[in-house]
């Protein structure tokens, strides 16, 4: 790869905010959120468009992509990564709330992306809702790409057709590696600043920059694994929940503390 | 050929990381629901000393894997070995760490072995032929039970989710070693970098106060320090998504990539409680939660939960202690 002329490609997902009361549909084995939950980008997904719309700059031949698999609503969030930068929006429009294995959101973006060249494949670190870390390196091995997780940095040389990238693993301590493009990289936050989208970007988020696709209409696959219950964590610990008003709930705080010889 | 469980042991600067023994605890839970033999594998280039160490100290079989050159962990060289080697072992469940490791690890491995892959697990539960797993979804604020119909898995387990078993005098086993190598065509490891910063302010504190992303912007920290002021030598700690922020330093991480850190108080603020924050402030002696969320998984850990916006409460806070200090 002789040219400065990158194709990226990021996934990005909709998560609900995170006050969201999070539900019990019992008879469904899965969580219930409420029509009125708003959604927004999954946190660390703004890590991976951030540094690919760096790229970007860095490289000004570099187009940018974004894909997510997810219900109609989910458009929003491509709007919002278009916002942010970028060339592209794609949108595998899937049926219905339920949980998605890994294995089968890896499986669609990996048929979108086979043969189209990217040279990088960007995605969060992990899902705040999902919370698995998988998706990237499972789309990295069906297409049998190196992968780097929890990527703090990475310095792409187009030229030599190689991308060296620090890993942030236990304790602070960086594992550093070159891998040879195209690589998948699942981006830990804290890499970058992610900017704000722009209005003039977003008004430019039109129709035309997004491809949908019936995620019906795509090859299914084994998902290998499925939820069949979701309950409430239980207490680790006592958990007294203060009542009253917030001075009287600071009183009794501090009457507690104080018990305990741990406030004076 | 018999079934096996196999434990992809961790170990790091010449050690087994600790999690490898919780790894133990995990493959005999697993071998409650499943007869089947349980095998740690340890890769590396100089690894005989720390088989001989694990097996001496488990009684379980435990194989050295000695790749020459590998001095730490690399993704393409232990996927390809273990690609290679785990089918002639039938293993049923394959084991690792949710660490960066195992992280790394686990979801390749899986698609190139045809296994199920389930990460993060904090606890196995089922009957003979119904084995399910839990694990936190939606920052922590439910657990998921997850069942696979593959007849392979593999598990990554959340770190001090379950005890390190205590082996009594295990019978003397031998441990077996084999020799691989692997080449790797797109990876090559160029070093762990140490550190670059010291965290002991934090994590010798009798008191830590950590402020969480529900502190709203950078200005209000500001409440944080005064909350601290309370405590004479307390430290400010916080959440990794604050100190990304750059509202507060990486050395004030808590959490799995930051301190872990035991105070006897821990005051948690606007901490939504996920498992990589949990991991670092657990052992603290007392722990009081302030979150607007009733729902936050962090009331799950903490010994008094306060359902109020710190912005508010956290002033009236310091002024009832201020007038009792009169
Ligand atoms: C490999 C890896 C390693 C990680 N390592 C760490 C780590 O070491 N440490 C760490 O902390 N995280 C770590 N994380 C990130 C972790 O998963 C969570 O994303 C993070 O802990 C969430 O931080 P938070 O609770 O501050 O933010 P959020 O999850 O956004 O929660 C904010 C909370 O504030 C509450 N809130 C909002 N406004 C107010 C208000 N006015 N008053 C009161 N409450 C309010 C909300 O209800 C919510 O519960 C890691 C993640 C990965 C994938
Ligand atoms: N439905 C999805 N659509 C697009 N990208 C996704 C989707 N699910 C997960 N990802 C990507 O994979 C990363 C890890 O997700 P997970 O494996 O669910 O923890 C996320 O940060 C996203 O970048």
């Amino acid at each position: 790869m002789a040219s400065t002329n990158i194709k990226i490609l990021v996934c990005v997902k909709e998560v609900p905010q995170p006050e969201a009361p999070i539900g019990i549909d019992p008879s469904a084995g899965w969580v219930q959120i409420e029509r009125s939950t708003s959604y927004r980008i999954n946190r660390f997904d703004g890590f991976a468009v951030e540094e690919a719309l760096l790229i970007k700059e860095a490289f000004p031949d570099t187009t940018v992509d974004f894909i997510t698999v997810g219900p109609d609503r989910s458009a929003m969030i491509l709007k919002r990564a278009l916002g942010m930068g970028g060339d592209q929006g794609i949108h595998i429009v899937t049926d219905g709330e339920g949980y998605l294995s890994p294995f089968v959101t890896a499986h669609w973006i990996a048929l979108y992306a086979r043969g189209k060249t990217y040279d990088l494949i960007l995605t969060g670190v992990m899902s705040e809702d999902y919370m698995q870390g998988q998706v990237g390196p499972t789309i990295a091995e069906f297409l049998s790409l190196p992968c780097a997780t929890a990527t703090i940095f990475e310095r792409l040389s187009p030229g030599e057709g190689e991308v060296y990238v620090a890993r942030e693993i236990e304790g602070g301590f960086r594992d550093t590696l070159v891998l040879r493009l195209p690589v998948v990289l699942t981006v830990q936050s804290g890499i970058n600043r992610p900017r704000y989208p722009s209005l003039s970007n977003m008004l430019r988020a039109k129709r035309q920059q997004m491809k949908t696709i019936a995620a019906k209409s795509l090859k299914q696959t084994d998902p290998r694994q499925g939820v069949i219950g979701i309950a409430y964590p239980s207490k680790l610990r006592s958990g007294q929940v203060l009542i009253g008003t917030q001075e009287e709930k600071a009183r009794e705080l501090l009457k507690i503390l104080s018990e305990k010889s741990l406030v004076q | 050929m018999a079934q096996s469980i196999i434990i992809i042991a961790e170990h790091f600067e010449g050690e087994l990381r600790p999690v490898t023994y919780e790894l133990v605890g995990f493959a005999l839970e697993l071998q409650k629901f499943c007869p089947a033999k349980i095998k740690m594998l340890i890769l590396g280039d100089d690894v005989a000393g720390l088989a001989q160490d694990a097996a001496t100290h488990t009684g379980l079989d435990v194989v050295a894997v000695i790749v020459p050159a590998l001095t730490t962990y690399n993704l393409e060289v232990y996927k390809g070995i273990l690609s290679e080697r785990l089918p002639d072992l039938d293993p049923v469940y394959i084991c690792m760490a949710h660490t960066t490791q195992g992280a790394d690890l686990a979801p390749p491995l899986a698609v190139r072995i045809k296994a199920a892959c389930i990460t993060g697990v904090v606890q196995v539960s089922g009957e003979k032929d119904r084995v399910s797993f839990a694990r936190d979804m939606y920052a922590g604020k439910v657990v998921a039970t997850f069942e696979s119909t593959s007849e392979r898995r593999i598990l990554t387990l959340q770190p001090g989710s379950l005890p390190s078993p205590v082996f009594d005098h295990p019978a003397p086993v031998a441990v077996e070693t084999w020799t691989a190598t692997y080449l790797a065509k797109q990876s090559m490891s160029r070093g762990i970098k140490p550190p670059k910063e010291t965290n002991a302010a934090l994590t010798e504190a009798e008191v830590v106060v950590s402020a969480g992303k529900g502190v709203g912007k950078k200005e209000n920290l500001q409440i944080i320090d005064n909350l601290s002021r309370l405590w004479p030598g307390s430290a400010v700690g916080g959440s990794r998504p604050v100190c990304d922020s750059g509202w507060l330093e990486y050395r004030q991480q808590v959490g799995t990539t930051g301190a872990t850190v035991a105070p006897k108080l821990y005051v948690a603020c606007g901490i939504s409680g996920a498992s990589q924050h949990i991991a670092g402030m657990r052992g603290s002696g007392f722990i009081v939660a302030i979150n607007r969320d009733s729902g936050a998984a962090i009331f799950n850990v903490a010994d008094v939960c306060v359902v109020e916006d710190l912005i508010t409460f956290i002033p009236c806070l310091i002024e009832e202690h201020r007038k009792q200090s009169i």
